[in-house]
């Protein structure tokens, strides 16, 4: 049984068809990709799997519960955890804030009036050990807001790894950084594959092709192609549009 | 029938309350279109006006010596006719001042935008209790509207029907000024787009500062209008505001029909509940928009707006 | 790693210094020419200001129609002395459940919100609770308000305090008023404080990390409405009756103006240094002029375009400013 798998997704706006027939399953322990043409639906697709968006018809499970529908943040705390392409921090908050308000320890806690957060050395550890992961420690207690373009992509995941979970949805992780900061990016990815399960959207496709153990093909709203970067290197259709060069 | 026959004269109240309620929302729409701000000093500005118009059409003669006691011989529909003009041109000119005052907020969280303009109602409220004291004053209105007259048996006010038809007149004016005309175009646009109309080359501040004094001009002139039925006292402005927001809720943002519409069922439940539990008329507002707004907050005609952020 | 422990945690050197001048308070305010009842009327505020900030400046919920809870906190103090029993602390309790139930009440139809369409939900309701002060009048004794209330002694079980005098009743409101500092303080700095200031700058990523948006601002609203009520019980007890016009829209300005001026967008003391500044405003522009409370509407809007972050954050910018140019001249000279 596949850890996450979508089943006839079927999405609508108003008159519009977004997503037809859409059905993915990743497998634990597995990076996957989802790549497509803008405009096709990926990002719908997404939106939906995370649960931002309800679907018009089919199915979504994680671990074989059916959680379609549910709010974001409930799937959150079964331990599905994403990021975003348009940087969603805290601008105001330092850098270990940030990550400190995922850990699952204050979390779980939010309602606690009393205890003292900067006291709670248990939380301060786990959120320092995030930034250590993402190569954020020595600017801890910046401000989230001043700090620089790929410093903050790199806040972004820290903030999605911080809540501890199974299942990690990257939304075009490279988005806006230069050749440098994307190959220190991959090899941070290359370090989460070990310990999660991930699915990254991605336009780079030399990123995702370097990365991903299976890739699915999004255009015109369904699948239209899935397999491994060696298969769809050799697949006719990705030869032959844009997205095969680029790999 | 009446039972119908008695509700009569309260649903044409309510109607003309309504229209008015629409030329008040009209403005605010505009606002909020073009710039994306709510103007929470709208109420005080439409009550601005009534001062302003009642300043105009009595002011004391002593203090321009010979020609103000010439002046306030002159007749009543004269005076009103003037201040009908004068007292909105000049609450455009306060609202433009307050939109020269917000351009500091444009960028910034939105709640500064809603803070200052708060305010703005505060200060235009005590502005008036300054200038002409709290308590309630009185608009002087020409013989020639006021008084009632008795048909079917009823008693109809004369001047609910000239506010009625007063406001058709300045609502298909607006109209008119929004679809007939290049300004109107371009405000059109600009509420759509500010981007595109900034590239098509048209001084995007001057248009803000010119849409937001367009718009408080409306509510002035409601203000004037429904001062003889609302009355004449400083916090009279906050009883326009909410209906403002209410239709722009339940109509649409960018919706001209819709406000209109939206407008005459606010003034019918108004004009329906003062039939019957007269107290009441002015808290079923309040109550309708607790419930428009917690059932259902996309209207029903506009689309998606600057309003959910 | 955090080193405030023991005493230093719950109480800082802000607090020692605010609490002092506060104590001291009725030994020199008829010396700078003001009286004493004005400090009870200051720290009363400052109590409104503190609760009421919790939902502006740290949630970035903007309310303005809080007047309402403390409405509601003043009628019933009241009622409870008139139709219960004669008792302060019942009193005070009463004005912060009622208050707090009304703020539980309303906060379910808010909390889904933010920005405009909450403010006018808190103007409507607010609207609608001052509507209901002047028309129930067999419980609110309508526009006229309750009046009459008693004052009554302090109980402790085997003595009292009699509160009648001015300074009693004053030393009294500081002792709420230390207690809601150190509650809040505390508040501020916990899982719950860091769960509100998020939601204020990104209500969705905190969903889509795990956190019951709904539920913290409905909580966070309440508690502020019960902080409100308080503040309204010990106006009840100063003034002696309760009336409807602390409700009104007005009304409900006043603490939004106080709070932004003094600092609440940037600062926990924010709130209880525009509480002062309104009151000094108050009493010593309007011995000057009568239409002070209109220079003071202008000087709002003059803050909020020019310096939002108030008093308190032109003195943490000024703080900011000769800090890093100490450290400038502390720089040793390269060459």
């Amino acid at each position: 049984m596949a850890l996450f798998e979508a089943q006839q997704l079927h999405k609508r706006f108003g008159d519009r068809v977004v997503l037809e027939e859409i059905n993915l399953s990743f497998e634990v322990g597995q990076l996957s990709g989802i790549m497509g043409p803008n405009g096709a639906g990926k990002t719908t697709c997404f939106n939906v799997l995370t649960g931002r968006y309800k679907p018009n018809r089919g199915k979504v499970l994680f671990d074989g519960e059916d959680i379609t529908g549910m709010a974001p943040r409930t799937i959150a705390r079964k331990g599905i955890s994403r990021s975003f392409q348009i940087m969603n921090l805290f601008d105001d908050f330092t850098v270990i804030e940030n990550v400190l308000l995922a850990v699952p320890r204050i979390r779980d806690r939010g309602f606690n009036m009393t205890r003292r957060v900067a006291a709670d050395s248990a939380a301060m550890d786990k959120a320092a050990a995030v930034l250590e992961q993402v190569g954020l420690k020595a600017r801890a207690y910046e401000n989230a807001g001043s700090l620089p373009y790929g410093d903050r992509r790199a806040l972004e995941i820290g903030v999605a790894l911080a809540t501890e979970p199974r299942l990690l949805f990257l939304d075009e992780p490279t988005s806006g950084l230069g050749s440098d900061a994307t190959a220190r990016l991959a090899e941070l990815v290359l370090e989460l594959k070990q310990r999660y399960t991930i699915v990254i959207i991605e336009h780079d496709m030399k990123f995702l092709f370097g990365l991903a153990d299976n890739i699915a093909v999004i255009h015109w709203g369904q699948v239209i192609t899935r397999g491994t970067p060696d298969e769809l290197r050799a697949n006719k259709w990705v030869q032959s549009s844009n997205l095969g060069k680029l790999a | 029938m009446d039972f119908l026959l008695n509700l009569a004269p309260h649903l044409i109240n309510g109607i003309g309350l309504g229209l008015l309620f629409a030329l008040i929302a009209l403005g605010f729409m505009l606002i909020v279109g073009v710039m994306e701000v709510i103007n929470l000093a709208h109420g005080s500005l439409f009550a601005l006006g009534a001062y302003f118009a009642m300043m105009i059409i009595g002011p004391e003669p002593q203090w321009f010596g010979s020609m103000g006691e010439w002046y306030v011989g002159l007749p009543a529909g004269l005076r009103y006719s003037i201040a009908l003009v004068l007292a909105p041109i000049l609450v455009g000119l306060v609202g433009m001042l307050l939109e020269y005052c917000l351009r500091g907020t444009y960028g910034k969280d939105p709640l500064f935008g809603l803070l200052l303009t708060f305010g703005a109602a505060m200060v235009i409220e005590e502005l008036i209790r300054v200038f002409w004291g709290s308590g309630e004053q009185v608009l002087q209105i020409p013989a020639a509207i006021s008084g009632a007259f008795i048909w079917n048996g009823l008693i109809w006010s004369s001047y609910r029907f000239f506010a009625a038809a007063f406001a058709i007149a300045a609502i298909f004016m607006v109209w008119l000024f929004l679809e007939r005309t290049p300004y109107g175009a371009i405000i059109k646009a600009g509420a759509h787009d500010s981007e595109m109309v900034r590239a098509l080359g048209i001084n995007l501040s001057r248009l803000r500062l010119f849409v937001f004094g367009f718009g408080v001009m409306l509510a002035a002139l409601a203000g004037i209008i429904m001062a003889p039925i609302w009355g004449l006292r400083p916090h009279v402005g906050v009883d326009a505001v909410i209906p403002a927001f209410l239709i722009i809720v339940l109509g649409g943002v960018g919706s001209f029909g819709g406000a209109v519409v939206a407008g005459v069922l606010v003034g019918l439940t108004v004009g329906i509940t003062s039939a019957y539990a007269s107290e009441w008329s002015l808290m079923s507002m309040y109550l309708l928009l607790i419930v428009v707004i917690t059932f259902r907050a996309r209207g029903l005609f506009g689309k998606k707006s600057v309003l959910e952020n | 790693m955090d080193a405030n422990t023991g005493i230093k945690a719950w109480i800082t050197r802000p607090m020692l210094i605010t609490f002092a001048v506060l104590v001291s308070l009725p030994f020199w305010i008829d010396s700078v020419g003001l009286y004493q009842y004005l400090g009870v009327e200051i720290v009363i505020w400052m109590v409104f200001a503190l609760g009421y900030n919790l939902l502006l400046g740290y949630t970035g919920l903007p309310s303005f129609g809080h007047g309402a809870y403390f409405g509601i906190g003043a009628y019933a103090f009241g009622l409870s002395q008139l139709h219960l029993t004669q008792s302060v602390w019942l009193g005070l309790f009463c004005s912060m459940l009622f208050a707090a139930l009304g703020g539980a009440a309303v906060a379910a139809f808010l909390s889904h919100r933010r920005g405009i369409y909450f403010a006018l939900l808190t103007i409507a309701f607010g609207q609608v609770f001052w509507f209901l002060s002047i028309k129930w009048h067999t419980l609110t004794g309508g526009e006229d308000g309750l009046l009459n209330i008693p004052r009554p002694d302090l109980e402790f079980g085997v003595f009292s305090v009699s509160l009648d005098s001015n300074q009693a009743l004053y030393y009294f409101a500081l002792a709420m008023f230390v207690i809601v500092v150190i509650g809040l303080w505390r508040l501020i700095h916990s899982p719950y404080g860091t769960v509100i200031k998020a939601i204020k700058q990104n209500e969705m990523r905190t969903g889509f990390i795990g956190y019951n948006v709904w539920l913290y601002k409905w909580s966070v609203f309440t508690l502020s409405a019960s902080i409100a009520g308080l503040a309204g019980g010990l106006f009840s007890m100063a003034q002696e009756s309760a009336y409807p016009d602390v409700m009104s829209l007005h009304a409900s300005g006043f603490v939004v103006m106080m709070v932004l001026i003094g600092g609440g967008m940037v600062s926990f003391w924010g709130p209880v240094i525009g509480a002062a500044v309104y009151f000094l405003a108050r009493d010593m522009l309007g011995a000057a002029t009568e239409t002070w409370l209109l220079w003071y509407g202008l000087m709002f809007m003059a803050v909020v375009m020019f310096k939002p972050e108030g008093i308190a954050g032109a003195w943490q910018g000024f703080v900011r400013r000769r800090d890093a140019s100490a450290d400038a001249e502390k720089k040793p000279v390269t060459g």
